[in-house]
Order: C-alpha cells, then sequence, then structure tokens
C-alpha cells in the first residue's frame, strides 16, 4: 500500500492518462452504432442521442447498397478461406514438424524467407495470371492465394512442437496408421491451435482490402470492405446507411473477439514465442 | 534392418505428402510471382502491348519525383508513427499493471477494441470524423482550442496527422497487449528490491522496464516498419487516392495507381515493387539483427 500512496500524484496521471485512452478508443464504436439511427448531417456532427432514422438507413443500406450480397460474399470467403486454410496449412505444420528431414527444413527456411515480400510485390504477376486463366472478377480469385499461409504453417508448426512424439509412437506400435495419428489423435488435442488459426485466417480474409480490389470488377462480387471503399468514391456519401455497413462489417469479429478473447489473443501472440 | 529402412522411407514420403498441398499454393501464389516478376521488371507497357527496355524501368524510376515523394512519406510514417505508438503502448501497458487493480480486465479490454476493426473500417470511420465540418473540428471549435477548422484531410500536413492518428488509434491497443504480456514475465521481486534501495516509480521504468521489455519492443517494432512499408488502405480511402495532391502518397498506393489505374504499366510498377521489396528486406535484416544480439547476451 505505502508503495502506492507515495506515488500519488503519479498515479493520479497514470489513472487519467488510462482514462483518456478508454474514453478515445471506445468513443468511435459508440458513435457508429448511435450514427446507424441518425440522419447524415447528425452522423456527421456526432451526436451521442440516438435518433430515428434507424429503418430508412437500414433499407437503404439493404436496398440501395446491396448489403445482405456483400455480407454473405464476405462471409463466403471467409469461411471458405478457414476451411481450406486449416487443412493445408494445417497438414503442412504437421509433416514439417513430426517428420523431419533436412530437405523438408530448408525447404520451410526458403518459407519463411518470403515473409519479408510484401503484398504489392506479388499482385501485379498475379493479377496477370488470374486474368490469363480468366479468373478475375471470381471469388476463387480471392480465396486461392489467401489459403496457403506461411505465418500459420509457422505458428501451428511452434504448437505441434508441444504435443509429445511418445503419443504419436505408441499409436504406430498400436497400428494405427499416420492418417489415423493425425485425424484420430494429434487434432483432437489441438482444438485451441485451430481456433487460433481459424481466428486468424478468418480476420485476415474478412478484412481484406488490396488483392479484393484489384480481382473484383462487379458490383455483385464486391466483399464488405470493396463496398465501403467504394461508397466513399461516390459523390455524396449516405453516412447513415454507411454507418449500417461499418456495423455489419464489425459486428462479427467483435463477436469473435468477445467470445473467444484467449485464442483470439493467443493468435497474435504466437508469433512472439 | 531393411524393414526399418522401408519404414523410415514410408515416413519420409508421408511428411512430403502432408507438405505437397501448401508447396503447390506456394509455387503458384509465391514462387511463380516471384519468378514472373523477373520478367516484367525488364518490360515496358504501352497499352496491351510491351517492349524489352532493360533496366530503363529503374532510370524512370530516378526521374520520379512522385515515386521519391512517396517513399519520403512512408519514411516519415515510420519514423514519427512507430515511435510514438510504441511508446503510448508501453506507457499504457504499464500504467495498466502498476497502476490500477480494480478493473484492468475491462480497461485492457476497452483499449484494445480498436484492434477488431479493419484498416477499412478504420479509414472510413476517420474520414467521418474529420471532416471540415466533422465531430472532430466541431469539438475543438467548442472547446475554444482552435479558431477556424482544421483541414485533417485536405491540408497536406494536417492529412499526413491524420494519417498517422488513424493508426495510432488502430495498433496501439494491439501493441499494448504485447507489452503487458512481457510486463508480466518480470518477477515482481526486482521492482521490491528496487524499491527497498529507494528508486523510484520513473526510475524503475527506465532501469528495470524497458530494458527488460526490449525483445518485444523491437519485436513491435518489426512488424510495425514493415507495417508502415505496405501502408496502403489509409491513403486510399481515409485521405482519398493519396491526396491532397500526392500529400500521402505512398509507395504502394502508387505503385497499384500506376498498374491497375492510371497507364497500367506493370512493369514500371513491378520494378518500384522491388525497391519496397529491397528496403523492407534491409529493414527486417537490421531489426533481426539487433533483435538477434538482444537475444545472445
Amino acid at each position: 500500500m505505502s508503495m502506492v500512496r507515495n506515488w500519488s500524484t503519479g498515479r493520479v496521471v497514470a489513472l487519467a492518462i488510462l482514462a483518456c485512452a478508454v474514453v478515445v478508443s471506445v468513443f468511435p464504436f459508440l458513435w457508429m452504432i448511435v450514427g446507424m439511427t441518425l440522419n447524415p448531417n447528425d452522423v456527421l456532427r456526432g451526436t451521442l442521442i440516438p435518433g430515428r432514422e434507424f429503418v430508412s438507413n437500414w433499407v437503404k443500406a439493404t436496398e440501395n447498397y446491396n448489403l445482405p450480397l456483400f455480407f454473405f460474399n464476405s462471409l463466403k470467403i471467409a469461411l471458405l478461406t478457414v476451411v481450406f486454410g486449416l487443412m493445408v496449412n494445417g497438414l503442412a505444420a504437421f509433416g514439417f514438424e513430426k517428420y523431419q528431414s533436412k530437405a523438408r527444413d530448408k525447404v520451410f527456411g526458403i518459407l519463411l524467407l518470403t515473409l519479408i515480400i510484401p503484398q504489392i510485390a506479388l499482385v501485379i504477376p498475379m493479377f496477370r495470371m488470374f486474368a490469363f486463366l480468366q479468373l478475375l472478377d471470381t471469388h476463387a480469385a480471392i480465396i486461392l492465394p489467401s489459403i496457403m499461409s506461411v505465418f500459420i504453417i509457422f505458428f501451428m508448426r511452434q504448437n505441434f512442437k508441444m504435443f509429445p512424439s511418445e503419443i504419436i509412437e505408441a499409436a504406430r506400435v498400436d497400428g494405427a496408421s499416420e492418417f489415423m495419428v493425425l485425424l484420430r489423435i494429434v487434432t483432437p488435442s489441438m482444438q485451441a491451435t485451430f481456433a487460433s488459426a481459424s481466428i486468424y485466417l478468418f480476420l485476415g480474409q474478412w478484412n481484406a482490402y488490396l488483392w479484393p480490389l484489384i480481382t473484383v470488377l462487379t458490383d455483385l462480387k464486391k466483399t464488405l470492405p470493396i463496398a465501403m471503399s467504394s461508397m466513399m468514391n461516390a459523390y455524396t456519401i449516405e453516412y447513415g446507411a454507411l454507418m449500417v455497413i461499418v456495423c455489419i462489417s464489425v459486428l462479427p469479429v467483435l463477436v469473435l473477439f468477445l467470445t473467444m478473447q484467449k485464442q483470439f489473443v493467443a493468435g497474435l501472440l504466437g508469433s512472439v514465442k | 534392418m531393411e524393414k526399418r529402412g522401408i519404414y523410415q522411407r514410408y515416413l519420409n514420403r508421408f511428411g512430403w505428402a502432408c507438405v505437397a498441398p501448401s508447396m503447390i499454393f506456394f509455387s503458384l501464389f509465391m514462387l511463380y510471382p516471384i519468378l514472373s516478376s523477373l520478367y516484367y521488371v525488364t518490360r515496358k507497357w504501352k497499352g496491351m502491348a510491351n517492349t524489352f527496355i532493360g533496366l530503363g524501368n529503374f532510370a524512370r524510376m530516378a526521374q520520379d519525383k512522385v515515386f521519391q515523394d512517396a517513399l519520403g512519406h512512408n519514411f516519415i510514417f515510420m519514423v514519427i508513427q512507430v515511435p510514438l505508438m510504441i511508446l503510448l503502448a508501453l506507457l499504457l501497458a504499464t500504467f495498466l499493471n502498476q497502476g490500477i487493480r480494480r478493473f484492468r480486465g475491462p480497461v485492457r479490454l476497452a483499449i484494445f477494441l480498436p484492434a477488431v476493426t479493419s484498416l477499412v473500417v478504420v479509414s472510413v470511420l476517420f474520414r467521418v470524423l474529420l471532416q471540415s465540418n466533422g465531430l472532430l473540428n466541431n469539438v475543438l471549435l467548442n472547446a475554444r482550442l482552435i479558431a477556424s477548422p482544421i483541414g485533417w484531410l485536405n491540408d497536406a500536413f494536417w492529412a499526413k496527422v491524420t494519417i498517422i492518428l488513424a493508426m495510432t488509434w488502430r495498433w496501439t491497443g494491439y501493441n499494448m497487449v504485447f507489452f503487458l504480456v512481457g510486463l508480466q514475465s518480470i518477477d515482481p521481486e526486482i521492482y521490491e528490491a528496487a524499491e527497498v534501495d529507494g528508486a523510484r516509480k520513473f526510475r524503475q521504468f527506465f532501469a528495470i522496464t524497458l530494458p527488460l521489455l526490449v525483445p518485444v519492443i523491437l519485436f513491435s517494432a518489426v512488424t510495425s516498419t514493415s507495417g508502415t512499408m505496405q501502408l496502403f488502405d489509409e491513403p486510399n480511402i481515409l485521405t482519398w487516392q493519396g491526396g491532397p495532391a500526392n500529400a500521402t502518397m505512398t509507395a504502394a498506393l502508387y505503385i497499384y495507381r500506376q498498374a491497375f489505374f492510371v497507364n497500367a504499366d506493370f512493369g514500371y510498377a513491378t520494378a518500384m515493387s522491388y525497391v519496397v521489396v529491397i528496403i523492407s528486406g534491409i529493414f527486417a535484416m537490421v531489426q533481426m539483427r539487433l533483435l538477434g544480439e538482444r537475444r545472445a547476451k
């Protein structure tokens, strides 16, 4: 207690700064939620008293801006990326970790090296490739390049390390095939790892901007970020409807975060270890 | 003995089978783009046709003021935003760790909250909040902190400030979580000993906390600098295509616009992306070396 007392002015400053940080962090969320119920002018001015425009904003967002379609496009793309991403990266991480060989370790080293390549350097040749394959303006074009993730392989490999090899050996002695070992013994006990990887893959795709911006050419293929981005290019911006779309696009991530905080943060921290 | 050899070979083959699907994706969407970029970088596009120009694209870059400025902007954002954010995140983490007991969980959650928004959402939100007749200007005007509205989005200087504000809002809480984990791994007895020696909190922060957190801080710095090198969403949406008048143009955005917007010159855009790769690589190497030295100690 004495520690706290002789630092009391400092403590007041600390609390004040923390309080400011909380207000600044949370305010935009309150503002955009209330914004859904306001007319454009009140959104701009930033009233925190709910208005009566919610229904008309919602109707505008769904009818004029096709919100349900963009939402389901985003959801479909993100979920497919998660499903394929877990299979491809999980399998790779298992292979790299539990069947170590010099050759594969070298391959893994090359994979890690590519982590420093910024996306902007890859999108030009990739765009030419997808144009050649006539796959531009398809959801496959968005999903395919995001399935394999070096970071996820790395993250999952770190976690597979903790799975005792003795158990695998024991299962082999009992006559389990390698595939059964992975499917029936390793996977069930790595649920937390798979959950973190899913969240990471989902967020990456749900929030993806640059590559969808390049490949999506028609309105019907748009994802939520692309839809918001093109709304911001319009001459007049319907702020109320915009807030509806913003809230809807933040909602799934917020729910994921609040319900799975542990795995959510583990996904971030996996990279520190 | 022979049987064991066969078994080992089987296991090795199974290992390759596990890795194979990811290798196919890797070859298609990483290896092939890298290799084919070697072709693009030597070409100049005119309409649909392209011709070989060797290193001509790099010569053109030397004359391209907009690209050089764009790189300069990346650099400005890096040297101002990254230290600012790391310092702020460190402060908040320290206060959170030592200053309060009750509500620690909810406060941490609240400060982390901006990290659930996508960069597109952040850009949209800030673009609306920072309109000249928008919320922030209204608040500042009403508080009599400013006499006339600030051109957050249409003044060359303030537009850069805006980008920095948006990035700081989005990423401070995210980095704070790393620092909190780092702080919690420091043995409280070290602080108790310092307390006995009469070291004040301020001194404890610089003498104990900061040195022990260096690995985590470096990690944050590595990921954040690579983030600022790739800055794209914010200048494209928040300050609208790198505006005003290219004041917030970044390398990635300029490359994108050269390739897909202005004149579809994939060769020139590729050459510029090489420069970004090289710069990112150098930063990564320097920072990794710093990190390695620390680990060795």
